[in-house]
């Protein structure tokens, strides 16, 4: 290597074939074993959404009808080809997340299957027709995603472009004419009354991807300790900047777009993400801090924020339940848990549908009730697992780009399931969140399974350096 | 439909639900607990034990003997290995197993950083583990305030440990040797 001259063509030629054929040895000795176990736990997967859909019918139809079968099968076989495509572009890929994904989206279309029978809905008007047809886009965008992102170490380069297109998404639904506001919430856009897109959802995602390459370069700067107070050691006053910007911008989402569950996600990934990079603990103080500061401005200053907690304190006050946008959609999914107890009523065969939004926000009661307690731990597990996976591509991350990215879209989903599941359980406050992949909702199937396909890209990139 | 099957199935469906989780934590084994080992690592670790406990004896006993016997005991190996005379490192266990390299004169350094002059890839190992480096003739293997420690003939090492030719060396669940 040291006294190498200049190759000839032909050397240079020999040397790639030697390569090629190397390269193909290494793919006959290494069975992929990620990917049959990935495959294996694929078709316990599909037996779980399949089932789950035949039970719906056996409990609400009591009989079965093979047309949105059919149309699952469908998906069955998209998921089929993303795995397809990992074993071409990403052999070395976690292979535990895809088939997690896929029992979380088929329980999520079961559930909205069910909701949709006892509303007596068919045909487009059907959520769970639309929510099938957007898993299929989601996941065609997820494999292409797989496809054509070979290195996701370019994203970095792309830092500022991502945070254009993070505040682009963010401000899109304010814009007079393509913006929607339902329910109070303005974090909608359409066109003419057809397709109805929450773009915040796939902000995220810019933002993970921005967050992550810009504490990439400024986590030294930003690790620098400061003054010691209470026994803490505080970041200097200068180094403050960022996360005040991102504050500011977490509260103007929560002023004008009145999304609560929004600015508190971006904020915690912003909080989690400076945390993993510097470890200082100061910065979560600081964080905390800023939450509780806003918290109380807004409850003081915005009417429906102060609804929400008085809905959340005294759920049980029979004034607060009666009242207009009160406690009766978190009581009746109280009440649809406690009616589910240990072992649920059985899909198909309980009364989701009394609480409103069943079928997207209140998902988790509504399985709840048919499932259990033993069902919602289950989910809970499925999470849990899933996050966890994320947070060990990051672990394992061979540069700061990787481990802060995988972490960041890891914990966006961990935090988001927190937020709503807390929220239906009244532990925390309730907010408009959708529960990842369950819910009824295309833009938030559609952030989710990118996020799945840039996972897998990453875990593939933390294995696949071909060494130990 | 009767209601018993019907209560089966739905009990069935929970089964499998948890099923997949366990099955998925079962998969996920070697990430709780460690790699498994081959018959054959087994038995090359359990070699490599036997091996550390008659190394650790052995010092302990020379340790407590009189200091011209010692000198005699140590100067023994020494002049076999002849001071500095290892040139290669040889894996011996490990995910990188068998790979041998040339040992340069100014020294080796050992982790997971892709800068690191032998590179071990696994959880165990800090980017910046350790390195072997040569003091007055002698290879002496010095930890860099890694996370999991270096380990020299199974022991621990808090500071710079002269490493003779043949004693074992570990890192995370990598062994090597120095050879001629």
């Amino acid at each position: 290597m040291t006294d190498r001259t200049a190759p000839s063509a032909l050397q240079t030629g020999i040397v790639q074939l030697r390569d090629v054929t190397e390269a193909i040895r290494v793919r006959i000795r290494n069975p992929a074993k990620l990917r049959n176990l990935e495959l294996f736990l694929l078709v316990i997967a599909w037996v779980i959404a399949g089932g789950a859909m035949v039970l719906v019918q056996l409990g609400a139809l009591q009989r079965v009808d093979l047309f949105p079968l059919q149309l699952a099968a469908g998906l069955g076989i998209l998921t089929l080809a993303l795995h397809i495509a990992l074993r071409i572009v990403a052999r070395e890929a976690d292979a535990i997340i895809l088939p997690v994904a896929t029992v979380l989206n088929g329980l999520g279309i079961a559930m909205i299957y069910r909701i949709d029978i006892a509303e007596g809905v068919t045909g487009w008007d059907a959520a769970s027709m639309r929510q099938i047809t957007w898993t299929g886009i989601a996941l065609v965008v997820a494999i292409a995603a797989i496809v054509v992102v070979r290195n996701h170490r370019v994203l970095a380069r792309y830092r500022f472009l991502a945070m254009a297109i993070a505040i682009i998404l963010l401000v899109l639904p304010l814009v007079p004419g393509i913006g929607r506001t339902i329910n109070g919430a303005t974090v909608w856009i359409g066109i003419g009354s057809i397709v109805s897109l929450q773009p915040g959802e796939l902000a995220k995602i810019a933002l993970a991807i921005f967050f992550a390459g810009y504490l990439m370069t400024a986590r030294d700067s930003l690790s620098v300790v400061g003054r010691k107070v209470l026994g803490i050691r505080f970041p200097r006053l200068r180094d403050l900047g960022p996360i005040l910007i991102v504050w500011g911008m977490c509260m103007l989402v929560l002023v004008f777009q009145r999304d609560l569950g929004t600015s508190m996600l971006y904020f915690g990934l912003f909080l989690v993400m400076i945390y993993v990079a510097t470890g200082r603990r100061s910065w979560m103080f600081i964080g905390v801090g800023l939450v509780a500061l806003g918290g109380i401005a807004a409850y003081f200053v915005l009417g429906y924020v102060q609804r929400r907690i008085d809905a959340w304190i005294h759920a049980f006050d029979q004034s607060v339940y009666e009242a207009q946008g009160g406690s009766f959609q978190i009581v009746q999914g109280v009440f649809g848990m406690a009616h589910g107890g240990l072992l649920g009523t059985g899909l198909g065969l309980g009364r989701p549908d009394i609480t409103p939004y069943a079928n997207s926000d209140y998902i988790i009661p509504s399985l709840g009730e048919e499932l259990g307690l033993a069902g919602i731990f289950a989910i809970l597990g499925l999470y849990l697992i899933l996050v966890s996976r994320g947070v060990r591509v990051g672990f394992q991350g061979p540069d700061d780009f990787t481990k802060l990215l995988a972490v960041g879209l890891a914990f966006a989903i961990g935090l988001q399931v927190f937020i709503v599941v807390g929220g239906v359980t009244r532990l925390i406050p309730l907010t408009g969140l959708t529960t990842p992949f369950l819910a009824a909702g295309g833009s938030s199937l559609l952030a989710n399974w990118l996020i799945v396909a840039l996972l897998l890209r990453l875990s593939d990139s933390v294995r696949g350096r071909g060494i130990a | 439909m009767s209601e018993l099957t019907l209560i089966i199935i739905r009990i069935g469906f929970l089964a499998l639900l948890w099923l997949f989780i366990f099955i998925v934590l079962y998969s996920l084994r070697s990430d709780l607990f460690g790699p498994r080992l081959t018959p054959l690592q087994r038995v090359a670790v359990q070699n490599q034990r036997s091996r550390e406990q008659a190394a650790t004896t052995a010092p302990a006993a020379a340790a407590a003997a009189d200091a011209p016997t010692t000198v005699t005991e140590r100067a023994a190996p020494a002049a076999a290995s002849a001071p500095g005379a290892a040139t290669r490192v040889v894996i011996t266990s490990g995910p990188r197993a068998g790979l041998e390299l040339d040992l340069p004169a100014t020294g080796l350094t050992i982790g997971r950083s892709s800068g690191a002059g032998l590179q071990i890839k696994d959880d165990y190992t800090s980017n910046n583990h350790a390195k072997v480096v040569r003091w007055r003739d002698q290879w002496m293997v010095q930890d860099l305030g890694s996370t999991n420690g270096t380990y020299v003939d199974g022991k621990r090492i808090s500071e710079a440990t002269p490493v003779q030719v043949g004693s074992a060396v570990r890192i995370g669940t990598t062994t090597f040797e120095l050879r001629r």
